[in-house]
């Protein structure tokens, strides 16, 4: 896959994650908790780190799903994998 | 790899009348799929009325079909799991039909997994007779082990 400019795959994954969870993407700030604030449940957070896996065809190992609690632990993650 | 009637029905809840998988043909672990038949019998009870004079198989058991085919799927992938018993459930499903099925015809299912997960999983799958696809499912579930 040729190089993004990481600002856009950010915007790309948030608005994936907006779409999953079904709010829009203004409420979706990159600090705000997943499960605490949004009520993400466990089939959420899977169809996001699907989602996710497929577009940029990488893999999310099951023990680090619990960690990505908000949008910047997400980009945290993408940033160090691609 | 090969899994026998007897392992689909220790990973399998359903039973008749509601169990749409007779045989696993096939499951490569390495490309985590998994192939399954159905074989429609004029005898199933839904033909008498779905459609009187006019038999075809519901779109909502070839979902039902590929959705056990899912879930045994997880269970060849996740055995220490499956072996708990745990409750399927549906999550989210999305479908395309495209050709009709009709008693005397074998149902082949083919399931993916994008991703499967101790907890839940996401499968693709398809279903088909010997003249092409007739569904195709991507299918998200939850599982949940009784305490």
């Amino acid at each position: 896959m040729a190089p993004k400019n990481f600002e856009v795959i950010k915007q790309e994954v948030k608005k994936a994650v907006a779409a999953i969870i079904e709010i829009p993407e203004s409420k979706l700030t990159d600090d705000i908790k997943f499960i605490e604030d949004l009520g993400i449940d466990s089939m959420m957070a899977l169809e996001i780190v699907a989602s996710i896996e497929k577009k940029y065809k990488i893999v999310i190992p099951e023990e680090d799903i619990p960690k990505m609690r908000c949008l910047r632990d997400i980009y945290n993650s993408l940033e160090k994998k691609l | 790899m090969s899994l026998d009637l007897e392992h689909i029905m220790n990973v399998l809840p359903q039973r008749y009348p509601f169990r749409f998988v007779d045989r696993v043909i096939s499951f490569n672990e390495g490309k985590r799929e998994i192939t399954c038949i159905k074989n429609f019998s004029m005898n199933e009870y839904f033909f008498s009325g779905h459609f009187p004079g006019n038999p075809v198989v519901p779109g909502v058991i070839m979902i039902e079909a590929m959705a056990q085919a899912a879930i045994l799927l997880f269970g060849a992938l996740k055995p220490d799991v499956a072996a708990q018993k745990p409750d399927f459930f549906l999550g989210r499903v999305e479908a395309k039909f495209k050709k009709p099925v009709y008693p005397g015809d074998t149902l082949v299912i083919e399931a993916t997994a994008a991703k499967i997960l101790d907890s839940s999983g996401i499968v693709e799958a398809a279903a088909k007779v010997k003249n092409g696809v007739c569904a195709q499912t991507t299918i998200a579930f939850g599982v949940k082990i009784n305490t």
